[in-house]
């Protein structure tokens, strides 16, 4: 025994500690959501940190004992001798109770919020025995008081462990957690069956005070067995009793309330013999009140925060899950990256031809006063010469199709491979995709979602004006290239040279988290666009580098011929043009097709760097902490030094 | 002993009939994942019958099952009439399966695997057509781990007949036993004990509800075993329930038995087997549901795309259809003055348009030549320019690139979610099968259309040639012949002959000249020329409406195939196969009901889920 630190202080930290913990679980559950971590509800240390250490740690000093067992074996019947009447109703027939039954000391719910001790439980007052029986799905308590209870003892009834009603188990694991001793009522034909076990280890883990009956033994012949059994039980679920008590199989002894309990000795003395039995008849209740109350609250306590920091099956590990999970993802969501790239090679451009009336009109509309007039003369001159050639034309060929429609023609063929090509993308994502991906892709590529997505450009595409389109760009880059160069006129006048583009290359990265060759590459982008932009476009003179080079001299000085400078020039619109469409269509799928996803993959890949699991796991490490000072003052535990 | 032998026979022959419907399901091969899996099971299954077939002269073996506790060594132990298997107050007791068997039988016959169990001979009347085997029990292992007594009782179970089910009023809802029961109890009969009658009450009318919504349960015993043990000990006929379930097990088991309860135990699992694969099939058919309503809508789409576009032509092409329309009006006509002069004209015609015929290229020219002339020029054309005409023909027409990979875009879709392992080119952007189906589809559409239209023709042209037309253009075109012969006679034998002869003129009027018949012959070809044009304006102004008409007519019609024949094939066959399943669940159904009775009344089983639901 060291200096011991206020306990009322250490209980204070702690609590304080593990109410942050249960705040900040959820907040990290929700920002987890993609890693798909199993529900927080339903896994044993989290039930123990909402039922038992929100609860009652901080909370006033009350025990709550709990009678626990299989079904059919008197549960009832030895809740009703601790009550001093048939407070819950028994039944010959199995898995009769299926609501707790609480006796409350007098005045106690007057003081306490009987609510927050059993926060899985609607509460009801308790009128009759057989309330406990109806099968209602609600999980509903009854309570009612009982003044010859000592103050600060909570005594319930619960629904069996074992049958196969199985919300029974829920309802005797939430009563399990929040209580401080268990009453164990054992059988012979129950003591070693898995589902009691299982039962039992759980609460020995979590440092339960229990008080073993063992009902319906034959006298005296079972004298010789319990022993035996009772080992059994022990070594099994690691258990280590107060006290243990045998009662004869005696219905009517049990239907009067008048079932004898006689104590053994435990652990049996080595030379006792079954012949020295005592056949004195114990009072449950009054053994129970003379438990050491303080004592076994804080050994629960200790024992339930003991089993939610357990590295192995507590707190801890699901941190480390999460971690695991998000590493996984991570290096997943890198190699999809590196690898989602769509390349589009056969992105079409407008015809030059588009481009060159844009282009004239761009320049019309600058031109002022002679030179205006001279053009407009020519234009109407050229238009009155050649219409009978045109008119001709028409009638021999029918009407030319006008080039933007043809445009729009082949854009929305090069819109339909590409999103083909994406959907296989995304196939290879799912398939190769971790199982945190794999159904948020399978989600995208249902059939359902591909309709709709073709019927959606389908209508966006169908809206856009391509002649709007086309003057932008226009207007744009010549507004651009007017600034600095003085080799504008000669362009126009070569206007007419110009032959036909190469067609401009296009990457569309459809995973970018910012890792991997990819992410590198589009790095800059990224920077840019929000960090969390999932489509980004890179376009590229196809022919590679050669044709930009010639391009940037031809544009710095007067070196290379003027057709090649324009042809460099029209590279360039159609690449801007090629860009614009492109990224239209991929801001489309983006909007439309992947929605959040790559957003949430990112939140999810980057989660241990988050505040919310930063905020968790330092509470943890403080928890950690001050449950370590709290063991101090123990003296049958082992100190924390020896521990580690 | 041969009458015997018959029904043996006859059983047999019932199952094998089964068997081999069920076999020649199993070997049809399908598509599909959930087929296959559902195949798969069903294979394991069969490969069973056999054994059955082997199994047939060893005595059925009866097990004992049920929780910790319960006394199901104890009453081993009473059936036989003397402690073979340790009873005892530690749980659980049994941990190596005890098997009992009769001295005149061999224990290796049975097909167990001998070395897990202690085989005990015992000479008990009971066990002379029966084993014995005392199980460990199912709900002190809290995991079927290498050893545990739930993995001894798993490794067991399957090789038996009959399960002596054990409970007590403590453990008669425990869950582990119960959902144990559920895993090992189709492929066994059940009896249903109630033990510890000396301490326990009796809950077997709770017990019955409580497994009645999934199992057959027929009388359940309420049995003291202690007190049968010591009866048999004094050589006393055990009383009680416990003496009626030693009768029982000695009598209804017997040889005669045998086959009957391991064909319920095998129909069971075949049952089983079956309904779990129904449930696969109910489960999965709506993805192949969705996938061929698209390949339908897809059909539709082209169907629609087609007609459109077909229309449109025809309704451009009107020289095409009048000479299609005035062949058919003179043919039917017969010889008159209009028709030779229709026949004239539509010869003339024919010359020029053979022409653009011979340049048909969109399929509505195609379509309006007629089936015949189409065929033949087709003929001619394909030997000329096969694969080109075709494709050609279709970029001129209905069917463009960008619909063909939007079907494809949509319909891989569906492709995925159905599980049909389909094998599609190896370029997946290669559109050349694709567009080789379209144009086949277009054929298959244009034959179609050929025959509408040459009935739109015929009604058209009998329409056109109602005698009151025929007479009214005949004695129009003959007016102006009769006139000109009137003339031309009274010229003739009138004013140039006859008048002078008889001295009615003074003098012969000159003959008509040549200046006369031009200009008459000219009238002649106007006058023609105008009747031709006001019949066939005539005949072309119902055009419009017929057209439309057709377009409604070919909107009703069905492409019988799409673009995607095979993916469609196999979707009719997954169709047809849940049919078959189904089928053959309802047979084993009726199978399984239809032998249900012969387990001798205190035989219980699996329910049949069909039945409790319904």
């Amino acid at each position: 025994m060291t200096s011991t630190p206020d306990p009322q202080a250490a209980f204070r930290r702690v609590a304080e500690a593990i109410h942050r913990v249960f705040q900040g679980l959820h907040n990290l559950q929700e920002r987890a959501e993609l890693l798909q971590p199993p529900p927080l509800e339903g896994q044993e240390w989290y039930e123990l940190l909402r039922q038992k250490l929100v609860p009652q740690l901080g909370g006033g000093g009350w025990l709550v004992a709990a009678v626990v067992g299989g079904t059919n074996i008197g549960k009832s019947v030895v809740f009703n001798h601790l009550a001093g009447c048939k407070a819950s109703s028994s039944s010959p027939l199995a898995s009769g109770t299926r609501h707790p039954v609480c006796l409350v000391p007098q005045g106690f719910s007057e003081g306490h919020d009987l609510q927050t001790i059993f926060p899985d439980f609607q509460l009801h007052e308790w009128s009759d025995a057989s309330l406990a029986l109806n099968t209602s799905d609600n999980h509903d308590l009854y309570w009612r008081a009982a003044p010859e209870l000592p103050s600060t003892l909570l005594v319930l009834d619960t629904p069996d462990i074992d049958s196969d009603a199985r919300v029974n188990w829920v309802r005797a694991d939430a009563v399990r957690r929040s209580a401080d001793i268990l009453i164990a009522v054992l059988t012979q034909q129950k003591y070693n069956d898995a589902a009691v076990k299982e039962f039992f280890r759980k609460a020995a883990a979590e440092d339960k005070a229990v008080l073993i009956v063992f009902n319906q033994c034959l006298l005296p012949e079972d004298e010789a067995y319990w022993p035996v059994w009772v080992k059994t039980f022990c070594e099994e679920t690691g258990v280590r009793p107060e006290a243990v008590y045998v009662a004869p199989n005696d219905r009517a002894a049990a239907d009067q309330l008048a079932l004898p309990f006689y104590e053994r000795p435990w652990p049996v003395p080595e030379n006792w013999g079954a012949t020295e039995v005592s056949n004195v008849t114990r009072d449950l209740k009054a053994d129970l009140s003379q438990l050491k109350f303080k004592e076994i609250r804080l050994r629960t306590l200790r024992g339930s925060l003991k089993e939610v920091l357990d590295p192995r099956s507590g707190l801890p590990a699901y941190l480390k899950s999460l971690q695991i999970a998000s590493k996984d993802l991570a290096a997943t969501s890198e190699k999809l990256s590196s690898e989602a790239v769509l390349k589009i090679r056969d992105w079409p451009t407008p015809h030059n031809s588009t481009f060159v009336e844009e282009i004239r009109d761009w320049w019309k509309s600058r031109q002022q006063g002679w030179a205006k007039k001279v053009n407009s003369f020519y234009d109407t001159l050229g238009a009155g010469v050649t219409w009978p050639f045109r008119k001709a034309r028409d009638v021999i060929q029918g009407e030319p199709v006008p080039a933007l429609d043809k445009y729009r023609e082949l854009e929305w063929t090069a819109i339909l491979t590409t999103i083909e090509e994406l959907f296989d993308k995304l196939q290879w994502m799912a398939d190769t995709g971790n199982r945190m991906v794999k159904p948020r892709i399978e989600e995208i590529l249902q059939a359902s979602t591909r309709t709709r997505l073709m019927e959606t450009v389908r209508q966006k595409h169908a809206a856009i004006n391509f002649e709007d389109e086309v003057k932008d760009v226009v207007a744009s880059e010549m507004a651009t290239f007017s600034e600095d160069s003085p080799e504008l006129f000669r362009i126009y006048k070569q206007l007419h040279n110009v032959s036909a583009a190469v067609r401009p290359m296009t990457s569309v990265v459809l995973f970018s988290l910012g890792m991997g060759p990819a992410g590198e590459t589009f790095a800059p982008v990224i920077a840019d666009a929000a960090a969390n932009a999932v489509v980004h476009v890179v376009t590229d003179v196809a022919g590679g580098t050669a044709a930009a080079v010639a391009g940037d001299t031809a544009l710095s000085g007067a070196a290379a011929s003027t057709s090649g400078m324009l042809q460099t020039w029209f590279h360039r619109l159609h690449s801007v043009f090629t860009q614009r469409r492109v990224d239209w269509l991929t801001g489309l799928i983006r909007e439309e097709l992947m929605g959040d996803l790559p957003e949430k993959i990112k939140q999810a890949a980057d989660l241990p760097a988050s505040e919310q699991f930063v905020a968790v796991s330092s509470s943890v490490t403080d928890l950690q902490s001050f449950v370590n000072q709290l063991q101090l003052p123990d003296v049958g535990e082992v100190a924390p030094q020896e521990l580690s | 002993m041969t009458n015997q032998q018959l029904e043996h026979i006859a059983l047999l022959a019932e199952v094998d009939d089964l068997t081999a419907r069920l076999q020649k399901w199993v070997d049809d091969d399908v598509n599909w994942d959930t087929a296959q899996r559902s195949r798969a099971l069903v294979g394991r299954l069969l490969a069973r019958v056999e054994t059955l077939r082997f199994r047939l002269e060893t005595p059925l073996v009866v097990a004992t099952f049920g929780g910790t506790g319960t006394g199901k060594s104890t009453m081993v132990n009473a059936l036989v009439g003397a402690e073979v298997s340790q009873t005892g107050r530690q749980r659980p007791t049994t941990t190596t399966p005890i098997l009992l068997i009769h001295p005149d039988l061999e224990a290796e016959s049975l097909g167990l695997d001998l070395s897990q169990f202690h085989v005990k001979v015992v000479d008990a009347p009971v066990l002379r057509d029966i084993v014995v085997i005392d199980c460990p029990d199912p709900d002190t292992s809290e995991g079927a781990t290498d050893g545990s007594n739930l993995a001894i009782l798993r490794s067991i179970v399957p090789h038996c007949d009959v399960l002596l089910y054990a409970s007590t009023q403590q453990k008669y809802k425990n869950a582990r036993v119960i959902d144990e029961l559920a895993d090992v109890a189709s492929g066994c009969r059940l009896v249903f004990v109630q033990t510890h009658a000396d301490l326990d009450s009796d809950i077997r009318d709770d017990w019955k509800n409580f497994l009645s919504p999934s199992y057959e349960v027929p009388e359940m015993f309420f049995v003291d075993s202690l007190k049968a043990w010591q009866e048999q000990l004094a050589h006393q006929k055990p009383s009680g329930d416990f003496g009626r379930l030693l009768d029982l097990l000695a009598s209804e088991l017997g040889t005669a038995r045998r086959v009957e309860i391991r064909r319920a135990n095998l129909i069971d699992l075949l049952q089983e087997a079956l309904t779990v694969c129904h449930t696969n099939y109910q489960r999965d058919i709506p993805n192949i549901e969705g996938l061929m309503q698209a390949l339908a809508e897809q059909r539709n789409q082209i169907r629609d795309t087609l007609t459109k576009q077909l229309c449109d032509e025809l309704l451009v092409n009107r020289t095409l259809w009048e000479r299609r329309l005035v062949s058919s009006v003179t043919d039917m006509w017969g010889f008159s003055p209009f028709s030779a002069v229709l026949r004239l004209y539509n010869g003339l015609g024919g010359l020029v348009a053979s022409f653009t015929f011979f340049r048909a290229r969109t399929s509505a020219q195609m379509a309006l030549i007629g089936a015949m002339q189409g065929a033949r020029w087709m003929k001619s054309r394909a030997k000329e320019q096969e694969a080109e005409s075709t494709l050609e023909r279709l970029s001129n027409f209905g069917i463009s690139d960008q619909q063909l990979q939007e079907s494809r875009l949509v319909i891989s879709g569906h492709l995925h979610s159905s599980g049909i392992d389909y094998e599609s080119s190896d370029d997946r952007r290669d559109l050349t099968d694709l567009r080789k189906r379209a144009a086949s589809l277009e054929d298959e559409f244009l034959g179609d259309a050929s025959r509408v239209i040459d009935e739109v023709i015929e009604k058209l042209a009998v329409a056109s040639s109602h005698w009151v037309t025929r007479v009214r253009y005949d004695i129009a075109m003959m007016s102006y012949v009769v006139f000109l012969l009137l003339r031309i006679g009274y010229n003739f034998f009138w004013t140039s002959f006859l008048a002078p002869a008889f001295g009615q003129r003074p003098e012969a009027a000159p003959l008509l000249s040549v200046d006369f018949y031009i200009p008459a012959l000219l009238f002649l070809v106007i006058w023609s020329l105008l009747l031709v044009s006001l019949f066939t304006w005539r005949l072309r102004r119902g055009l419009t409406q017929q057209v439309q008409q057709f377009a409604t007519q070919m909107a009703d019609s069905r492409l019988i195939h799409g673009l995607f024949p095979s993916l469609e094939a196999t979707c009719r066959r997954i169709t047809k196969d849940a049919e078959r399943v189904s089928g053959l669940l309802d047979l084993t159904t009726s199978f399984r009901r239809s032998i249900a009775d012969t387990s001798g009344g205190f035989l219980g089983g699996r329910r049949d889920t069909e039945t409790s639901s319904a």
